[in-house]
């Protein structure tokens, strides 16, 4: 044989071992063959009948994997994530933030005053061993776990309040096996929507053998493997690879499942990928059942035929942050200048621009979906008459920021007759921001301020710029070290982004009261303070109070603008058209445990 | 022979330590804390951080004096405790127990299919220099180097396992390792992490070849009346082989935890890179100084175990 013909024998040995191995995926994993039952419109099932479960949910993420799904310890959203598929909380809400109970047996009870909040559970919740779940569980969970000094539970001062000049828990009690009280001293209308709607018990009688020694409770295969999850939960843990996939396989025992057979997936599998492309493609193939989709793909992806693609409101906001410190640009602090410079920018070109369209203005913290949500005399800076670039340079020159030219124009420069300069930080790798970043760049370049741009590693972020200190103290570094404090170094504006409650945005006081811990920019407003803390007095337990707490507050901080709110995205989710029961929302997963296969 | 390895073995042990021992002060010593991720949540709420920020950093044991840590740190491993990874909550031996196979399938077979390839091509094109298949050679090897592996990766996603749907996009842990199924998960990453080292390898094994046909000896073997495969394989080739192998053996430490890494990202293969690269970021010290040390010693071994197959290779090679 010539030696010419070994290279061709050589590719068609590999052409016949890759025919041979491949034959297409074969069927849809996860999608099964058969039909699931259903009435007329596939939602809801005939009476007498329940519907058979069927096929693997998988939802794609690259958000990264969670840490423990011993969830006390965690501080990542995944870890709660996970454990969440396995074990309700007291309750959740709705699309229209309606309460949608589950482990509360009937909606929590309020005392007139305020102060006391009456739970009562379910009485056929039980543990995996078959022990019932009482509300000794709840009380034990909160006194001993939540609030004790050996594990430092991260989100203990959801339950602390200022009382007679101390920092103190609000105190559980049982009443009896179903029903324990949470008392107060203080008043906090919110306090339900922040805290007691999420609590989630572990079992007392697992949980005491590893009292007060954090490592042990820490590695406590129990907890690490939720093996005593019982039938409190969709699903029930069966695999965790790191870095892989999350699995859960359908809890039989489900407690809402008793009547109409849900849940109705087979299994769910959280899927982790290493990066968006390879989550995009995945989606595309219809390798995953659902995943969040990309801006600059959510027009292909509509197009598909094989997946719903819903466009959905959230409530986090893009904004940019003033620096009011010592160490920002002086002019700053001065609420003319800052409303000037929004006056520049403009929202609706920021959107459709740096958002592709999927946002909405925003004016205050509050996102319209809220149920607080007031346009009524909002300080809308950036949109119609108020995106003024022509007023913008009059108000700078008002406040010595410029002179007039010969022609009647304004030239916008510092009160040293120098150019403007500023300097915008933001984090790398979060493009919405880097663009947000460069976009105003221009806008401001449009009116005569010169912006140099910082992209910064996000850790970097926190601890050079957003963090501070007295200068020449030993104060550690935090997020408000106080009035006086400054950061490392220095800047002038920030793109950021934070996050609301929608049913409770008085927790974003943490960011504009002035003493408050996230008050990075140095923001101080006395009637900022007073109508937050207002906000956890008896005039907010009424509705009509609260609505016009929130209204005047809104209004005050869109027109004092310690930071200029510029939208609040949308999010973009592409779910398989093989799944029913869903309701696009800005909570849609709330009922997800009664989705199907068609 | 014998007493060269063990000499080698007592080195390579020292090395080892001082490695881990550096890795240890050198995590324990940056400006970062695993408190950090609990930072934003503790300022939001707590009054008190730097006693909120004190009792986290006890829970991870890092409030203890530095060479206290380390010495519980070494009576624990040579106790077979590698300690605990916080960032994944398991043991941290059972975390590289689990995770070290996806690392060695890929690497395993990925050299195979580099080296196989890349040494058959670069043979082929030294024999056919200048030819018009020893240009196309040279070509692919060149557009291999320059193909960054995770856009690669990305395309091949694309096109096998999107368009064609020739192949799943992702990697299914699910199936069992020593199966054809999961030969068939692997051949686009062992393509994507293979390429550019192929291309490497042809180059190499196309210069050590050359060098080689020009000797004295490949002359007077011929004028022997051999038959030119035997000239080749036995004699031009083995003798190519010496920096060849060097090279192969220096990229496995490199490969598992550099190059390799971008492609479990792309196919969502968890394995030893992903764990160590997330551990790094997550300040989780028990896992980096445990992969730091395993990667040590496997640079260690294989440079050992390169200078053995030497004297296999080259028997006028010995050690004393």
């Amino acid at each position: 044989m010539s030696k010419a013909k070994y290279p061709v024998i050589l590719v068609l040995l590999l052409s016949v071992l890759i025919a041979g191995c491949f034959g297409g995926k074969g069927k849809e994993e996860g999608v099964p063959t058969g039909n699931g039952k259903g009435g007329a419109n596939g939602l809801s099932t005939p009476p007498g009948q329940k519907r058979q479960p069927s096929g693997t949910y998988i939802s794609g993420t690259s958000a990264g994997d969670a840490e423990t799904l011993n969830f006390i310890l965690a501080a990542d959203s995944a870890s709660f994530g996970y454990a969440g598929l396995t074990i309700d909380s007291l309750a959740t809400y709705d699309n229209q933030f309606k309460v949608q109970l589950r482990h509360l047996g009937k909606p929590v009870q309020v005392s007139d005053d305020g102060l006391v909040y009456t739970i009562t559970i379910r009485d056929d919740l039980k543990w995996s061993d078959g022990q019932k779940v009482t509300s000794e569980d709840y009380v034990y969970t909160m006194k001993n776990l939540m609030f004790s000094d050996w594990l430092n539970y991260t989100y203990k001062s959801d339950w602390e309040e200022e009382a007679g000049g101390q920092t103190v828990f609000v105190k559980p009690e049982v009443v009896n096996e179903t029903t324990f009280t949470i008392t107060r001293q203080t008043v906090y209308p919110e306090f339900f929507d922040n805290a007691i709607i999420n609590l989630v018990p572990y079992p007392k009688h697992i949980a005491q053998k590893y009292e007060g020694d954090v490592k042990a409770f820490t590695e406590a295969e129990e907890f690490n493997k939720l093996t005593y999850t019982g039938n409190l939960g969709t699903f029930k843990y069966e695999e965790w690879v790191r870095n892989d996939k999350f699995v859960a396989s359908r809890n039989p025992d489900f407690y809402l499942g008793k009547e109409d057979g849900s849940p109705y997936f087979e299994k769910t599998m959280v899927k982790l990928f290493g990066s968006t492309p390879a989550r995009m493609a995945a989606l595309e193939a219809g390798d995953i059942t659902s995943s969040g989709i990309e801006q600059t793909e959510a027009q292909k992806f509509q197009a598909l035929p094989h997946l719903n693609v819903h466009i959905l409101p959230t409530s986090g906001y893009l904004m940019l942050m003033y620096n009011l410190r010592g160490n920002g640009w002086d002019a700053l602090k001065d609420k003319s200048v800052r409303q000037a410079l929004a006056m520049a920018i403009n929202k609706e070109t920021l959107i459709q621009s740096v958002l592709l369209g999927f946002g909405e203005p925003a004016f205050s913290f509050i996102p319209k979906v809220s149920p607080w949500y007031v346009d009524e005399g909002l300080a809308k800076y950036g949109v119609g008459p108020l995106f003024d670039k022509n007023k913008a340079r009059e108000m700078l020159l008002q406040a010595g920021y410029g002179s007039r030219r010969i022609d009647g124009s304004i030239e916008v420069k510092a009160k040293d007759g120098k150019p403007l300069k500023l300097t915008i930080v933001t984090n790398i790798g979060n493009k919405s921001r880097e663009q947000a970043a460069f976009f105003i760049k221009q806008e401001l370049a449009e009116i005569g301020i010169e912006v140099d741009i910082q992209l910064l590693p996000w850790p970097t972020l926190l601890r050079q710029y957003l963090m501070n200190k007295e200068p020449g103290s030993n104060q550690e570094l935090r997020y408000n070290g106080g009035p006086k404090a400054i950061s490392e170094k220095p800047w002038d504006l920030m793109v950021i982004g934070f996050n609301t409650n929608p049913v409770s945005p008085s927790g974003q006081e943490v960011f504009f009261k002035s003493d408050s811990g996230l008050n990075g920019n140095g923001y101080a407003n006395a009637k900022v303070d007073e109508l937050f803390t207002r906000l956890r007095t008896v005039e907010a337990v009424k509705e009509s109070g609260r609505r016009a707490l929130y209204a005047e507050l809104s209004r005050l901080i869109s027109e004092d603008m310690p930071v200029d709110f510029l939208a609040f995205e949308k999010g973009i989710t592409g779910i398989k058209k093989s799944v029913q029961g869903v309701e696009p929302g800005i909570n849609m997963g709330y009922n997800s445990h009664r989705w199907f296969y068609e | 022979m014998r007493d060269y390895i063990l000499k080698r073995l007592f080195y390579s042990a020292i090395i080892a330590w001082g490695v881990f021992t550096v890795t240890f002060f050198l995590l324990r010593l940056g400006p970062t804390s695993p408190a950090d991720k609990y930072l934003a949540n503790i300022s939001a709420r707590a009054s008190n951080v730097a006693e909120v920020v004190a009792a986290i950093e006890a829970r991870y044991g890092v409030d203890q004096p530095l060479w206290k840590q380390y010495v519980d740190y070494v009576s624990n491993l040579v106790r077979g405790n590698w300690g605990w990874s916080l960032s994944t909550s398991m043991p941290v031996m059972e975390l590289i127990k689990r995770h070290w196979i996806y690392s060695f399938q890929l690497v395993f077979l990925s050299f195979i299919f580099a080296a196989t390839l890349g040494m058959l091509i670069g043979l082929y094109s030294a024999v056919k220099q200048y030819t018009k298949l020893d240009y196309i050679a040279t070509f692919f090897s060149f557009v291999g180097i320059s193909i960054p592996n995770f856009w690669l990766g990305i395309m091949l996603i694309l096109i096998f396992g999107v368009q064609l749907g020739w192949f799943k996009t992702y990697y299914d842990t699910s199936l069992p390792i020593v199966s054809l199924a999961n030969l068939k998960a692997l051949i686009l990453p062992v393509i994507t992490l293979g390429t550019g080292i192929t291309a490497g390898y042809t180059r190499y094994t196309r210069s050590s070849v050359l060098d080689n046909l020009r000797k004295e000896f490949v002359l007077t073997a011929r004028a022997k009346g051999l038959k030119e495969r035997q000239v080749l394989i036995k004699h031009v080739f083995r003798n190519a082989l010496l920096p060849i192998v060097t090279i192969i053996m220096f990229d496995l430490g490199a490969i598992v935890f550099g190059g390799a890494y971008l492609t479990e990202i792309i196919f969502g293969i968890p394995g030893l890179g992903r764990i160590s690269f997330n551990a790094i970021f997550a300040d989780d010290y028990a896992v980096v100084v445990a992969v730091t040390l395993i990667g040590t010693i496997l640079v260690l071994m294989t440079n050992l175990v390169t200078d053995v197959l030497y004297t296999v290779l080259d028997p006028r090679i010995k050690y004393t």
